[in-house]
C-alpha cells in the first residue's frame, strides 16, 4: 500500500510540467541551472565529466546527467547523453553499463566490471523519459537493463534481497567477508520505476531490505552506515574498504527524501550523526566517530538542509538556493535536492 | 491539495498521450520503411558492379540475426505512387564535393526508386536550402552522433510538426549500432556485437566488411564456428573488393580450423590474368596448416600444403620453415624425417626450437649424449627448452649398460640438475651411480631428487635399496615408515631380498633402473623408447616367489579371521600392517573389537583406524577411531591424520571452503605444519581471499618455505580490482 502511494506520488510530482520554485524554463531544475551544470560537467559528446577523477566519466555520471536531463525538461540532451552512454558503456554481455571510460585510455573503458548504482540510474532516467516523452526506444532500452539488473545484481542472503554493488567481486565467494553492499546504491526512488518496465515482486523486496539494512547498519558512537558494508553476519564495515560513513554513503538521506521513504527516527539519526557546524557535512570514521572531514560545499552541505526540511520544515537558507557549479559530485546532489524541495518541499523555499 | 494534482496530473498525461501517440505512429511507420529499404536494397545485388556502399548482397543467414521485414511485392506495388526522394543527403554529398558519397548515394537511391532519374550534374544540385539539416547532415558526416540526436530533438521541440529525413536516422541508427558493435568488440563483449550486428541487418553488408569480420570473430570467440564461417563465407560469396576478400581469408585463417578453411577457398575465384586470387597468401596459408599439424597430431594435412612448404625449405632457406616440417613430422613420429628437418633448421640457423626439435629426435633414436650436446647452449632459453634438456640428460643417464661419459658432461649435468633443482635427473643419477656399483653416492642423489621431490616414490625405492646394500637397516626402516601405505614395494623391501638374495643378487639394480622418462610439457612431447614394461619397475618377483611370501610365517597364509580369538586377531592385525595389507589388517582388528577387555578393543580400534588412513578410507577410519575410548595422544594422532587426509582431499575436490572447516578442526588439536598452511593459503587464494593467503604465505616464507614463496608469487599475480569513490 505504501509502496503504491509513493510510487504514484513520484510519477505525480515527475508529471507537473512546472513545480513551485522553478520560476524560469525548465522543469524542476530549471534551465539557467542545467545551462551551468552543463557547461562545467557536459561534453558535447554527451559525457558528464568527473571533473574531481581525472576527468573520466562512469556510468553512475551518465545516469546522473540523464536523470537532471529530465528534471530540465531537456529530451535533446537527454538524447545527447543517452546517445553516448549507449554506444561507450552499454557494452557488456550482460546488458549492464561498463562502469568507467577514460579520455586518456584506448580502449576508454579501463574496467568492464559494472557499478549497479549507475545502472539503476541510466534505467531509471530511461523510464521517466519513455513515459515522459513517449518515446517507445526509451522504454525499451529501460526494460532490457532493469531486466539485466534483476538477472545479475540482485542477491538473495539470508532471507533478505541485497544489490550486489557490481557483478564481479562481492559476493561470499568472492570475498572472506562477502557478500558486500554499499547502501548508497539504492536509489529508491528508482525501484517503482523499474518495476513498471520489468514488472518483478523482487524490486519492493529489494527495497524493502534496503530500508532495513539502514535500519540494522549502524555503526560507532554515530550509528551511521559505513560506505561499503559486510553482511557476512551481523552489518559491518566490509574489508579494504575506509571504515567510514564517506562519499558514498552521504548521498542516502538526499535518496531516502526522494523517494519518501525512512521514517523519522532514522532520518533524525543520519541528520544527527552527520551534522556538523554551520550545516557541513560531516564525514567520519564508523568505528570511533571521529571526524574525517568537514563539507562546506553547498551540494554537500544541502542534503542537511534537506533533513533539516524534512524533520522540522526549516526553510532551506537563500545562500543555497542559487546553484553555482562546483564539482560534479556536489553539483550533482545540490541540482537532485534543489529539485526534490522544489517538487515535494515548497514549503522550505 | 493532493488531489488537485492528481486532477492537474491527469490531464497532463492525456494530453502527453494524444501527442505521443502521434509521435510513435510515425516511427513506427518509418520504422516500416527503413526495413523496406534494406530489402529492396538487398533485391539488387552489387548494383550494376559498383563498388563500395552501392554494392549490398543478401545478408548472411545467421539464426541469431533478424532479417529486416521485406515487403512483398504487392506492398510495394502499393504503395505507388513513389514517395518523394530525399535528395538531401545528396545535396551535402555534391555541396562537399565528396565524389565517392555522392556516387555511391546516387546508385542507393536508384535501387530504392528504380524511377527515379539522377540529376544530370550531380555536383551541380542545389544546396540544401535547410541550414539546420545541413547541419546535421555535417556532424553525421564527422561522426558526431550524439550530436546529431540532439540536434535532432532540438529541433523537434521546437517545431513540433518536423520530422527528420528518414535517410538521416536510418544512416544515424546505422553509425551509431556500428560504433558500438566495434567497442563492445574491442572489450571482448561478443554476446553484444552479435546481437548489435542482429538488430541492425543493414549493418551486415559488403560496405561494411569489417563489421562482417568483428562479427565473424565474435561467433569464433564464443564457440560458434560455423557461425563464424558462415560470415566469412557471406563476403567471399558476395562481395567484390579484391583485397577485402583477401583480408578476409587472412582474418578466417587466424581463428578457424583446417577443415573449416578448406570450406572458404572452394569459393577463391580466378582473376581475369588467370590466377587464383589468394596465391599471394598461399605458402602464408600452407604454413599456417603446417603448423597447425604442428599442435594437431591427428589432422590429416592436405599434402599439397606440406609439399609447398618442403619446397619453401628448400629453396627460401629460412630456418622457420624447416622447424615448421621438422615440428609436424615429429608430432606424427616420423622422427628420421623430422631430424632430417630439425638438423636443416639448425644448420641454417642454430636457435632453440631447431636444437630442442633435434635433440628430441636425437633422444628417440637413442642417441641423448648428442642431444645433450647440442640442447645444452639451448638450455636456459625456455621452459621447454629445459625440460627436453632435462629429458635428454635423464634419458643418457639412464642408458643399459650405463655409458662411459666424459666427466665433463657429467659434471655440467650435475650443476644443471642442482641449478634447476630437477628430480628426475637427480633420481636417474641415482641409478647410474647404483650401476657403476656407488651405492652411496647413488643414496645422496636418491635423496636429494626426494628432497625436491617429496612423493618421488621410485627415488624413495632407489634410497631403500641404496641404504640396504650399505648396510644402513635403520636408514631403511625409516624410509618404510615414511612410505608406509604408500608403496608396496618399499614396504616389502625386506622379504623380497631374501628370496632375491636367492635369484641373482647382480642383476637386481639394474633391473630396478627402469627408466622413468621425463614427458615434457607442451610442444615437446618426449618420445618414449618402445615399450618397457611399467611392471619391470617392481622388484622382480616372480609367480613362485609372489607365492613363497604368501605361504611364508607369521600373518601372511590369507585366513579368514572371524573365527579367531581377539587376542590372536589383534596380533594378527599387526602383523599384517607390518606387511603393508591394510585392508586385511581392518578385518583382523575388527575381529579384536569383540573383546571383552577394553585394553584389547582400545588396540583393534587404533590398529583399525590406522589401517584404514594406509589404506586410504579416511571416513571409515574415522568411524573406527569412535569404537572404543583411546587415549589423548593416540586421539590426536589419529584425528590429525584424519583430518588432514580430509582437507587435503576436500582441497583437490576443490572444496576449498571445506578444507579450510577440516584444517580448523585440525588446528585445535596439532601444532601446524607447514605444508597444511601452505594448502590452507591455496585454498584461501582459490576462494579469492586474497588478503588471508598472502597474510599465511607471508609469514610462513618469511621462514623460507618455498610452496610459500611461490604462493605468495601467486597470490601478486591475481588481483582486484574495485570502483572506489572518493
Amino acid at each position: 500500500m505504501r509502496w503504491r502511494t509513493a510510487l504514484l506520488a513520484g510519477l505525480l510530482a515527475l508529471l507537473m510540467p512546472m513545480a513551485a520554485g522553478a520560476d524560469e524554463q525548465g522543469g524542476s531544475v530549471n534551465a539557467r541551472e542545467w545551462d551551468q551544470y552543463k557547461a562545467r560537467f557536459l561534453d558535447s559528446g554527451g559525457r558528464i565529466i568527473d571533473d574531481a577523477n581525472g576527468n573520466v566519466s562512469h556510468s553512475e555520471g551518465q545516469g546522473y546527467g540523464l536523470l537532471l536531463a529530465v528534471l530540465a525538461e531537456n529530451p535533446a540532451d537527454f538524447a545527447l547523453i543517452w546517445s553516448f552512454t549507449r554506444r561507450e558503456l552499454l557494452l557488456r554481455d550482460d546488458g549492464l553499463a561498463a562502469w568507467k571510460w577514460s579520455p586518456a585510455e584506448t580502449p576508454h573503458i579501463i574496467d568492464i566490471n559494472n557499478a549497479t548504482d549507475g545502472d539503476i540510474l541510466i534505467a531509471y532516467a530511461l523510464v521517466l523519459a519513455g513515459e515522459r516523452w513517449k518515446r517507445e526506444d526509451y522504454s525499451q532500452a529501460a526494460s532490457r537493463i532493469a531486466k539485466a539488473i534483476l538477472d545479475n545484481t540482485l542477491l538473495d542472503h539470508g532471507g533478505r534481497t541485497l544489490l550486489l554493488p557490481g557483478v564481479s567481486g562481492f559476493r561470499a565467494t568472492d570475498r572472506p567477508d562477502g557478500p558486500v553492499v554499499n547502501p548508497s546504491y539504492w536509489i529508491f526512488e528508482a525501484f517503482p520505476a523499474l518495476d513498471r518496465v520489468a514488472p518483478s515482486p523482487r524490486w519492493k523486496k529489494l527495497s524493502d531490505d534496503g530500508l532495513a539494512l539502514l535500519n540494522t547498519a549502524q555503526s560507532g558512537p554515530r550509528k551511521l552506515p559505513a560506505d561499503w558494508v559486510s553482511l557476512r553476519t551481523m552489518p559491518k564495515p566490509a574489508q579494504g574498504f575506509p571504515a567510514e560513513f564517506g562519499y558514498n554513503a552521504l548521498r542516502i538521506p538526499l535518496y531516502l527524501a526522494r523517494a519518501d521513504m525512512g521514517g523519522r527516527e532514522l532520518m533524525a539519526r543520519l541528520r544527527e550523526g552527520m551534522k556538523g557546524d554551520d550545516d557541513a557535512l560531516v564525514l567520519s570514521d564508523v568505528s570511533t566517530g571521529a571526524a574525517e572531514a568537514s563539507l562546506t560545499d553547498p551540494g554537500y552541505r544541502f542534503v542537511n538542509h534537506i533533513l533539516a526540511c524534512v524533520l522540522d520544515r526549516v526553510p532551506i537558507p537563500d545562500s543555497v538556493k542559487v546553484f553555482s557549479p562546483t564539482q560534479y559530485y556536489p553539483s550533482t546532489l545540490h541540482l537532485l535536492g534543489l529539485s526534490y524541495v522544489r517538487e515535494k518541499r515548497p514549503e522550505c523555499l | 491539495m493532493k488531489s488537485s494534482i492528481v486532477a492537474i496530473a491527469a490531464v497532463m498525461t492525456t494530453a502527453i498521450g494524444v501527442a505521443g501517440l502521434t509521435d510513435g505512429g510515425f516511427l513506427r511507420q518509418d520504422n516500416r520503411k527503413l526495413g523496406s529499404l534494406t530489402g529492396e536494397s538487398q533485391d539488387t545485388p552489387a548494383a550494376a558492379g559498383l563498388a563500395g556502399e552501392g554494392a549490398r548482397g543478401a545478408p548472411p543467414q545467421f539464426t541469431e540475426v533478424a532479417q529486416a521485414d521485406r515487403p512483398s511485392d504487392e506492398a510495394r506495388s502499393a504503395s505507388k505512387p513513389q514517395p518523394v526522394v530525399d535528395e538531401s543527403a545528396l545535396r551535402y554529398f555534391a555541396a562537399k564535393g565528396d565524389t565517392a558519397r555522392l556516387q555511391a548515394e546516387i546508385s542507393r537511391l536508384r535501387s530504392l526508386y528504380p524511377d527515379w532519374v539522377p540529376p544530370a550534374d550531380p555536383l551541380a544540385v542545389p544546396r540544401n536550402t535547410d541550414v539546420a539539416l545541413e547541419t546535421m547532415w555535417r556532424l553525421y558526416s564527422e561522426g558526431r552522433y550524439a550530436e546529431v540526436r540532439k540536434a535532432i530533438a532540438e529541433r523537434q521541440a521546437k517545431e513540433a510538426a518536423w520530422q527528420p529525413p528518414s535517410d538521416l536516422l536510418e544512416r544515424l541508427n546505422v553509425a551509431e549500432a556500428r560504433a558500438r558493435l566495434v567497442n563492445a568488440s574491442e572489450l571482448k563483449q561478443y554476446e553484444t556485437v552479435i546481437s548489435a550486428a542482429a538488430s541492425t541487418p543493414s549493418l551486415l553488408t559488403c560496405s561494411e566488411v569489417d563489421v562482417l569480420w568483428h562479427v565473424a570473430n565474435a561467433f569464433a570467440q564464443t564457440k560458434r564456428p560455423e557461425r563464424a564461417r558462415d560470415a566469412y563465407l557471406y563476403v567471399l560469396k558476395n562481395c567484390e573488393n579484391p583485397p577485402e576478400r583477401l583480408a578476409t581469408v587472412q582474418k578466417a585463417a587466424a581463428v578457424l580450423p583446417y577443415a573449416t578453411l578448406q570450406d572458404l577457398l572452394s569459393y577463391e575465384r580466378t582473376t581475369p590474368e588467370g590466377v587464383p586470387e589468394f596465391e599471394s597468401i598461399r605458402d602464408d596459408l600452407a604454413r599456417r596448416f603446417v603448423a597447425e599439424g604442428d599442435g594437431d597430431k591427428t589432422l590429416a594435412v592436405d599434402p599439397k600444403y606440406v609439399q609447398r612448404v618442403e619446397k619453401l625449405a628448400e629453396t627460401g632457406g629460412t630456418a622457420s620453415d624447416a622447424l615448421l616440417l621438422g615440428w609436424y613430422q615429429l608430432r606424427r613420429d616420423n622422427m628420421s624425417a623430422a631430424e632430417q628437418w630439425f638438423q636443416r633448421a639448425h644448420d641454417r640457423e642454430d636457435s632453440a626450437s631447431a636444437a630442442q626439435g633435434l635433440a628430441l629426435t636425437l633422444i628417440a633414436r637413442k642417441a641423448p649424449a648428442e642431444a645433450e650436446g647440442v640442447l645444452y647452449r639451448w638450455r636456459d632459453s625456455s621452459p621447454d627448452a629445459l625440460a627436453t634438456y632435462f629429458a635428454a640428460t635423464a634419458n643418457l643417464l639412464a642408458i643399459d649398460p650405463p655409458l662411459a661419459l666424459d666427466a665433463a658432461v657429467l659434471a655440467r649435468i650435475a650443476a644443471e640438475t642442482t641449478k634447476a633443482r630437477e628430480p628426475a635427473t637427480a633420481q636417474q643419477f641415482g641409478w647410474y651411480a647404483r650401476a657403476l656399483n656407488q651405492p652411496a653416492t647413488a643414496a645422496q642423489w636418491f635423496a636429494t631428487a626426494l628432497r625436491w621431490k617429496p612423493d618421488d616414490e621410485p627415488s624413495a625405492y632407489g634410497l631403500a635399496l641404496s641404504r640396504d646394500q650399505l648396510g644402513d637397516k635403520d636408514g631403511v626402516v625409516e624410509i618404510q615408515r615414511l612410505w608406509s601405505g604408500r608403496s608396496e614395494r618399499i614396504a616389502r623391501l625386506g622379504e623380497v631380498k631374501e628370496l632375491v638374495d636367492d635369484v641373482n643378487r647382480v642383476q637386481q639394480p639394474i633391473a630396478e633402473a627402469q627408466r622413468t622418462r621425463p614427458q615434457a610439457t607442451t610442444g615437446t612431447a618426449v618420445v618414449t623408447e618402445p615399450a618397457e614394461q611399467p611392471v619391470a619397475q617392481r622388484p622382480r618377483v616372480t609367480g613362485s616367489a609372489q607365492k613363497a611370501v604368501r605361504t611364508g610365517a607369521g600373518c601372511r597364509t590369507t585366513i579368514n579371521p572371524a573365527g579367531m580369538a581377539p587376542q590372536a586377531a589383534l596380533a594378527r592385525g599387526w602383523c599384517l600392517m607390518d606387511l603393508n595389507r591394510p585392508l586385511e589388517a581392518a578385518e583382523a582388528f575388527e575381529v579384536a573389537l569383540q573383546a571383552q577387555a577394553s585394553q584389547i578393543r582400545e588396540d583393534a580400534a587404533y590398529g583399525q583406524s590406522l589401517a584404514y588412513l594406509r589404506a586410504g578410507l579416511t571416513n571409515k577410519a574415522a568411524v573406527a577411531a569412535t569404537k572404543s575410548t583411546q587415549s589423548r595422544g593416540r586421539v590426536d594422532e589419529l584425528q590429525t591424520a584424519i583430518l588432514a587426509d580430509r582437507a587435503i582431499a576436500a582441497f583437490n575436490a576443490k572444496r576449498y571452503r571445506e578444507a579450510i572447516l577440516f584444517l580448523d578442526q585440525l588446528g585445535q588439536i596439532s601444532t601446524r605444519r607447514q605444508d597444511l598452511m601452505v594448502l590452507r593459503g591455496y585454498a584461501y587464494m582459490n576462494l579469492k581471499y586474497h588478503a588471508e593467503a598472502r597474510r599465511i604465505f607471508e609469514a610462513l616464507a618469511a621462514t623460507g618455505n618455498r610452496d610459500a614463496m611461490q604462493g605468495l608469487a601467486a597470490v601478486e599475480s591475481s588481483q582486484e580490482i574495485w570502483p572506489n569513490k572518493n
